[in-house]
């Protein structure tokens, strides 16, 4: 009785860790080998299928968006070290903090708007199917955080209004 | 010499109480049931059996064989579906990176 059940047992575990190992080995070679880190756009060309020249093309569009996007970003970080400079905004909230925070808002506007008109150029640059579908999926990515975030914000503001 | 008289040594005497010894009614169905009990004390030694003929299965080394190609068969395509989708993911999050400002993060 007991010796069929430890050859059951010790199969099944066999079985399992034979399973796991190579469920592992070939999940950590396949990101090994289909992963390239120092490609940024690798991801557009296996997901959207673009040859060589529409690749080019998107890297040069790339390339020159870069820029623009780290100008942006130093002006908002110039703007924010501002409002932190500013006296008394660690306890009461000044006129002149409150226009900082509005310029900082309104250059996040611009560097929003800049880089939507980024991915739009970027998908004109592929076939119109693909294009279609990777704007679709990077203002699902990029913008629909920031819905998700203002949704659970108000439904937050909702709930507390309810219990007042 | 005595004779011995103990009626039960008399032929006689034991044809009669042959005769006279009425063969018992049984209940209905008696044999059946009786069958069903034998079953049913036999029952508990069947998952020994099933799991003996398990055993000798397992230790057949072309089931052996086939059982480990069929795991690893497995194991690997899982994994390779599951890599394939861990590498879409960061290759993803490596473009998103590159193109969305951090101060928009």
């Amino acid at each position: 009785m007991k010796r069929p059940l430890i050859i059951l047992i010790g199969a099944v575990v066999l079985g399992a860790a034979i399973f796991t190992g190579s469920f592992y080995a070939s999940q950590r070679a396949t990101v090994a080998c289909c992963v390239k880190p120092a490609d940024d756009l690798d991801w557009l060309r296996t997901e959207f299928y673009l040859s060589d020249a529409e690749m080019t093309h998107i890297r040069e569009l790339h390339e020159g968006y870069l820029p623009q996007c780290a100008e942006m970003c130093a002006k908002i970080a110039a703007k924010k070290g501002e409002l932190e400079s500013i006296p008394g905004t660690g306890t009461n909230l000044t006129a002149e903090a409150q226009a900082k925070l509005n310029e900082i808002a309104a250059l996040r506007a611009q560097c929003q708007a800049q880089m939507l008109q980024h991915f739009i150029a970027v998908s004109q640059a592929m076939p119109p199917e693909q294009g279609q579908r990777y704007l679709a999926e990077m203002k699902q990515l990029t913008l629909g955080t920031n819905e998700l975030m203002e949704q659970s914000m108000s439904d937050h503001a909702g709930h507390e209004h309810g219990t007042n | 010499m005595k004779e011995n008289h103990n009626p039960a040594f008399d032929p006689q005497v034991s044809a009669l109480l042959r005769a006279a010894r009425g063969a018992p009614t049984l209940p209905p169905r008696f044999e059946q049931n009786v069958w069903r009990r034998i079953e049913a004390a036999e029952a508990p030694a069947a998952p020994a059996a099933w799991l003996d003929a398990l055993a000798r299965l397992i230790l057949r080394p072309r089931f052996a064989v086939a059982a480990t190609a069929v795991l690893l068969l497995a194991g690997i395509s899982a994994g390779a579906l599951e890599g394939r989708q861990l590498a879409r993911h960061d290759a993803q999050i490596n473009y998103l990176a590159s193109v969305v400002p951090h101060a928009l993060r």
